[in-house]
């Protein structure tokens, strides 16, 4: 029944994710649509970067072509750092790697 | 930047209010293109909203083209940039880069006419001038 399609988003964390955010009942459809939608999103989000990193004469995109492409959503803005939105919505380990930490004993975790 | 950095609050004002006007009398200009050609009407406050609606694009457009030329690790923007900004709308890319190519074999002509002069009249340039010749000389081999 299920024909093979390219890797994506699992379905399930894309529902537990809106339906985190929404607050309210969604129909069936409507998380179909949501789908259509965060599948989109991607290969939009993924030309960006391409972009964004070719532009900057890289061949990888690195977090500086990331925080343009925020910028450009209006998601990072002067008021609104991605540090910011880092500590807002991503799990420790997460913000672990992304934000370098200051400990004692004049380490800084990650280690650049 | 720098002249808008050294200007006081009632001078930043008073400049911010004569482009604000520059901007509305091109606006009032195009819609009344528009006019003749749709023959349709505009309304003297629908030509205000579009003239205002420009300039605040022109704030977003103008920190956009700051931040993609430091993204590619440079302090002047130029045509790439530009590119960038209209890659969102296939149409307006095209229409852009069509734009930039003409600029470029335009300058491509008046470098040609620079050229036959400056050999005609050599030894006679001032360092400035020297300078942003070869400046020029550089756009041309990034565009």
């Amino acid at each position: 029944q299920r024909r093979p399609c390219e890797p994506q988003m699992p379905r399930s964390l894309i529902k537990e994710i809106f339906r985190h955010f929404v607050k309210m009942p969604v129909t069936r459809d409507a998380f179909k649509i949501v789908e259509k939608c965060s599948e989109r999103y991607f290969k939009q989000v993924s030309d960006d970067l391409e972009a964004y990193a070719r532009h900057a004469g890289r061949k990888t995109v690195e977090v500086a072509d990331l925080e343009i492409l925020m910028r450009r959503q209006g998601l990072v803005t002067d008021k609104m750092p991605l540090n910011v939105l880092i500590e807002n919505y991503l799990p420790l380990e997460y913000r672990k790697i992304l934000i370098p930490v200051a400990v004692s004993g004049n380490k800084v975790i990650p280690s650049k | 930047m720098a002249a808008g950095a050294a200007l006081g609050g009632e001078e930043q004002q008073l400049l911010t209010q004569r482009l604000k006007a520059a901007v509305h009398y091109t606006v009032g200009c195009l819609c009344q293109e528009v006019e003749e050609d749709k023959d349709v009407q505009f309304s003297k406050q629908s030509i205000a909203a579009i003239a205002e609606i420009t300039f605040g694009q022109c704030e977003i457009f103008a920190k956009d083209l700051e931040m993609f030329a430091r993204h590619a690790k440079r302090t002047t923007v130029n045509t790439e940039d530009v590119k960038l900004l209209a890659r969102r709308s296939n149409s307006l890319l095209k229409y852009i880069t069509q734009k930039s190519e003409e600029l470029a074999s335009s300058n491509m002509e008046q470098k040609e006419k620079k050229k036959k002069k400056s050999s005609a009249a050599k030894g006679g340039r001032t360092p400035g001038e020297q300078e942003a010749a070869v400046t020029e000389n550089e756009d041309s081999s990034m565009a």
